[in-house]
This record gives structure tokens, sequence and C-alpha cells, in this order.
């Protein structure tokens, strides 16, 4: 339908139903406009498809969490055993991955109805189709059976996210899956090949291990790239220790299937050029994702401030058409995280309907990787705060730490480390706090809202911590490296 | 198609005659009613001379599994009530004119009208006390 007299359809559609498109159009709706919200997964190379909600909800943070905690209730049951906990058989404990996924999968889909149920509530004009523009106001919504509906718009957002990458070798999009899959595959993974260190790849891998999943991972250059690297190696060591086999600079050659039906994943390594090979039964491609612009026909509405690796430049999520907008993942240098895309979508929402002029801050955001050994941050990494200010100007203080928890199933203790990354001058402003250790996420959050403040490390030293925990430990910094002292702790309580 | 429903909420009174002819002949005394679309709500749950028990369930619903089972053991053997099973990914409308927010939901609805209703897995003796009153029955000792 054409705009008559400058009238459209909706105040607003929002492209994308994910966690930063459904923010944006809820925060809308509050404010009085008219919106509607396209949505659509195109299924995956094996065939996976889900419902509203996004990456987040189907494919990302929800199903990795459930699964993260899965791995660590094994472990725990092993651990129950040291405090006394009589443990029938212990070699019998094994996880059975069709109710794992099941209960996964069941959680998911009442998630997706309440989605649905909160949209049509909120009269959210829900359109389960792929949308493209034709025009800064229109945009086609190509439906399941083919069909096209067209809608205009006022405002227009674009959270289209992104989907996992799969490199151009021999058997890769045939044979292998990626994190759209693992969550709801429908046989026992067994032995796995995850190739890609990043979050996503280390996560999969991680739980994948504990759950009795042999897990190998391929490291093209160097695990958590963009992450504080010595935290990184905390880690990849613990997982190490627990079972994961890394090899190191290596790329993927090709993926073969053999006539058992198990897959031949060929490798090598780009320092040495020695080659690798060996048998496994799910192959995980976790190379990276990419932003699902190609399909919008971006030209038809004009908008041109597209990176060469297909995301959206906005800077304060407005495109070079002053009535489109990007949201999430979707958008070029921002983290690519829920709580940003959420965050970031209801500020847009009110700067588009309510007048508001506060902008997104993408600074100092937490985030955790859910490895077996968690890794918590929020802040500078140790490289980019001495790039930044150099050496002189930065001091960091670290420690190695135990948990009590640890001691009675004599847990690893080796890679329990933290630090804060601070300014040299006082009162010494902290630029990054950075943990390795359980529960990490749980650690890391009010320390965010503190570094918004400005927290200085005369200000962390002066916090009299809450015992016995493991966040606590952050209080308790106050060994630097330049000092070269020993950072690994004496005993407790002192 | 959810005016409909309200109507008829807000009319108890109706032609029972003319209304017998729109309930469907194939619905078997004491069977569960298998809810589709609304067209079947509307016959056989709005329009039933019998009170009846809606039970809001989704397959993803792990309490729903253990509630709908319980309705169907305790509803099916009695003759003065009804149970129908309204599954919330196929009937959306109902769920929105019902506001389920949450499964397992469960209306009691008598000639038309909502006179119960609760949302989550209760208590057994909360279950057969609302059937009690339902079918007519008074509990002993109250």
């Amino acid at each position: 339908m054409a705009p008559v007299a400058g009238t459209y359809d909706y105040d607003l559609a929002v492209i994308g139903g994910g966690s930063g498109g459904l923010a944006c159009a809820k925060e809308a709706v509050n404010l009085g406009a008219k919106v509607t919200v396209l949505d659509y997964v195109t299924p995956s190379p094996q065939g996976t498809k889900w419902g509203l909600g996004g990456t987040c909800v189907n494919v990302g943070c929800i199903p990795k969490k459930l699964m993260h905690q899965a791995a660590l209730l094994g472990e725990s049951i092993h651990e129950a055993v040291a405090y006394g906990w009589e443990v029938p058989s212990l070699d019998a404990i094994k996880i059975n991955w069709p109710a794992l996924t099941e209960a996964v999968q069941n959680h998911i889909k009442s998630v997706n109805w309440v989605t649905r149920v909160d949209l049509r509530e909120k009269k959210i004009d829900y359109v389960n189709g792929l949308g493209e523009f034709k025009d800064p106001h229109t945009l086609i919504a190509t439906l399941k059976n083919g069909s096209k509906k067209e809608i205009t718009a006022k405002n227009i957002v674009i959270a289209v996210g992104g989907r996992p990458h799969y490199p151009d070798i021999p058997g890769a999009v045939e044979y292998c899956i990626s994190s759209d899959d693992i969550f709801s595959l429908g046989h026992p993974p067994g032995k796995t090949l995850v190739v890609g260190a990043g979050y996503i790849g280390l996560e999969c891998a991680g739980f994948l291990n504990s759950l009795g999943y042999p897990a190998t991972v391929l490291v093209r250059s160097v695990p958590l790239r963009g992450f504080d690297q010595q935290m990184a190696q905390a880690v990849t060591s613990e997982m190490e220790q627990k079972g994961v086999v890394f090899h190191n600079k290596c790329v993927p050659l090709s993926v073969e299937k053999l006539e058992t039906g198990q897959l031949k994943a060929r490798w090598q390594n780009t320092e040495t050029q020695e080659r690798g090979e060996d048998v496994f039964d799910t192959v995980l491609m976790a190379t990276g994702r990419y932003a699902l612009t190609k399909t919008l026909n971006l030209e038809a509405a004009g908008v041109t401030c597209v990176s060469n690796s297909g995301k959206i430049i906005a800077e304060t999520e407005q495109t070079n058409v002053s009535n489109i907008y990007a949201v999430g993942d979707v958008l070029e240098g921002k983290p690519e995280l829920t709580p940003v895309a959420i965050h970031a979508g209801r500020l847009l929402a009110r700067r588009m309907f309510a007048g508001a002029t506060q902008p997104m801050d993408y600074d100092n955001v937490a985030t955790t990787v859910f490895t077996p050994l968690e890794y918590g941050c929020v802040g500078l990494s140790e490289e980019t705060a001495l790039a930044r200010h150099g050496a002189d100007k930065v001091e960091v203080y670290h420690a190695f730490y135990k948990p009590t928890e640890f001691f009675i199933p004599q847990r690893n203790i080796r890679n329990c480390y933290l630090k804060a990354v601070a300014l040299r001058e006082a009162p010494q402003r902290i630029l990054g706090l950075h943990f390795v250790g359980p529960v990490a996420g749980e650690v890391i959050q009010g320390f965010a809202a503190a570094v918004k403040c400005g927290i200085t490390m005369e200000q962390l030293m002066n916090t009299v911590g809450i015992h016995p925990t493991v966040a606590e430990e952050f209080t308790r910094l106050n060994i630097t490296k330049r000092s070269g002292k020993d950072p690994n702790p004496a005993s407790c309580c002192s | 198609m959810s005016n409909a429903i309200c109507k008829s909420l807000r009319s108890p009174v109706r032609n029972l005659a003319s209304l017998k002819k729109a309930i469907s002949t194939s619905l078997v005394h004491n069977e569960t009613i298998l809810v589709r679309n609304n067209e079947e709500f509307i016959n056989k749950v709005m329009n039933n001379d019998k009170p009846v028990i809606v039970n809001f369930h989704a397959e993803w619903c792990e309490p729903c599994k253990i509630l709908t089972p319980q309705l169907k053991q305790l509803i099916e053997p009695l003759t003065d009530l009804d149970l129908a099973v309204v599954d919330v990914e196929d009937n959306a409308d109902l769920v929105h004119t019902f506001e389920v927010k949450a499964v397992p939901a469960v209306i009691a609805i008598k000639n038309g009208l909502i006179v119960d209703k609760f949302i989550g897995l209760v208590e057994t003796d909360m279950i057969t006390c609302l059937i009690n009153r339902m079918s007519g029955k008074k509990k002993e000792g109250t």
C-alpha cells in the first residue's frame, strides 16, 4: 500500500524479531507508536530452524547457558562424593543427550510462545516473513508459502542480526554443523571437532567435553581474539587440563564423509605447514558470524553505510537514510551482546518517539565467556590499556586465588586468577577488571556498575569483601605486576 | 472470532433447542474434547449444557504433562462434567481472549460463563475441589 499524503501503515517497522528488534518495538509501542515486527529464520545448511525471539533465545545465550549448566552439574555430581554424598555408581553417571536437548528445546519453545503472546498483547503486528527494502519507506515481506506482503512505515529499524559463517573448504556446508544446529542436534554429537576458538567455539567445546563428548579445537591464530590474552590463556589451559585437545595455528583444509558415516577432517598448521587429520562424529564450525544484510536489498532504500563485512556503520544507530536505523549484531564495531542490543533498541525507540536525546554508551560493557571455568570482564584488556596509555601510565594489580569450595574435591586452582588494570596515577581509576573462575558472570556484573561510576583502586581496596566468596578477591588485590612479587595466595582469611 | 466468544460470555440465556443442532454429533459423552479451532470451542464448550473444565496445554510445558493426564483421569468418568483441552500453539485466538499468559491454565466454564480459573500446576486437593463444585457434588465435610 503506497503512502497516501504522507500516511504510512506503521510508525515503525522492525526487521528482525530478536533481542534488539523486540526491545525497540515494545518500547515504541509503550510510547504510542503503531509497530510491526518482521521475523524469519532461513533454515541452516543442515535444515535447522526456530521460532520468534532471535539468536539469543533460540541458538545463542539461552541454550548455551543451559548446556553449560548441564555440564557443570555433571561435574558437581563427581565433586559431591568428596563432600560425603553417597553416589551409587560414579561410572554409570552419563548424559542422556535426547533428554537434555528436549528439556532445552521445551524451554526455548515456551519462550517463543510467551514472546508471541506478548507481541499480541501489546498489539504489535508480527509478520513471519523475510523482509527486504523496496524504497526507504516500503518493505516487502516474503512469507513461507512464497506470498509477498508490502508494508510501509515512517521509520524502519534493521535488527537482522547475523548467522554462522562457514569456511570455504570442501565438505564444510555439506557435512558440518554450527551453533545453529548443536542445541537441537537429533543425535548425540560424539567425538567433536570444533573449528574456531572464539567464545562460541570455546563454549561449545567446553560443555561438549564436560558432557562426555571428546572435543578438539582448531585455533587459527589465538583463542578469544580481541579479549585479554592472558585471561584467554587461563581459560584454554583449564580446558586442556579437562581433556580438550587444542591444535594451535591450524586452519581446516577439508571435511569428508567416511563410509561409517563419520567425518574425516584435515587441517594444516600455518606456521610449520605440518598437516594433521582425525576422524570425528561431528564437526562444528565456529569461525565467526556475518550480518544478514545481503538479502535486505539496502540499495533500494539508498542505505550505503555498509562495511566490507556487510555490517551497518551507524554510530548513533542511524544510517545515512534519516528514517532507517540499525540495532544489534548487525552494527559494525559494537559488542555483539543481547543486553547491548536491548539497551540500544530501547534508547533508540525513545529518541524516535519520545524526543529523548540519550545515546547508547557502548563503553565498559561487561561480558562473560561461559567456558567450563568462566571468564568475566569489564573495560579494557591489559593490552589495550597499555597501547592506549603506555606502560608507564598503567598499573596492573593481580592475584591467583583458591576458592574455598575447591579444596575438598581437590579441584584445580591453577587457573583461578584475576586482575585490575588501572591508571598508575592516584587515585588509580580502574580501566578494566578481569576474572577467571566459577560464576564469573555473577562476580563481574556488580563491578560493571562500579566501573561506570569511575571506581578507583583506592575505592576498591577500601571496599570490605564478603567472605567466603570468590568475588571478594577483587577487594583483596594489592600486588602489582610491576613489583614482581608473587601473586599466589599465602592463605585465606588474612 | 473472539467477538463471538465474548458475546457468548455476556449472554447466558440462549435458545437451547437451536443450539443442540450446532453441537457436533460426533461428541461422545465423557471423552475429552480436543479443541482445534474457535468453532469447535463455541460448539463444544460455550454451547455445552454441561459445565466444562477448559485446560490450556502446551507440549513443551512439563507441568502440563502432569496436570492434563490428571484432569483426564478425574473428569472422564464423570457424566455431568466435560473436559476440553486447548493446545496453546494451535489456538492463538482463544489464548488471547481468555488472557492466558502462562500454562497450564484451567478455566471452568458453565453456561458460557467463566466461573473459575487457576494458573499453574496446583495441588490435587484444589483440582478435586473445583471438579466437585462444577459437577454439583458437595465435598464432604465442607
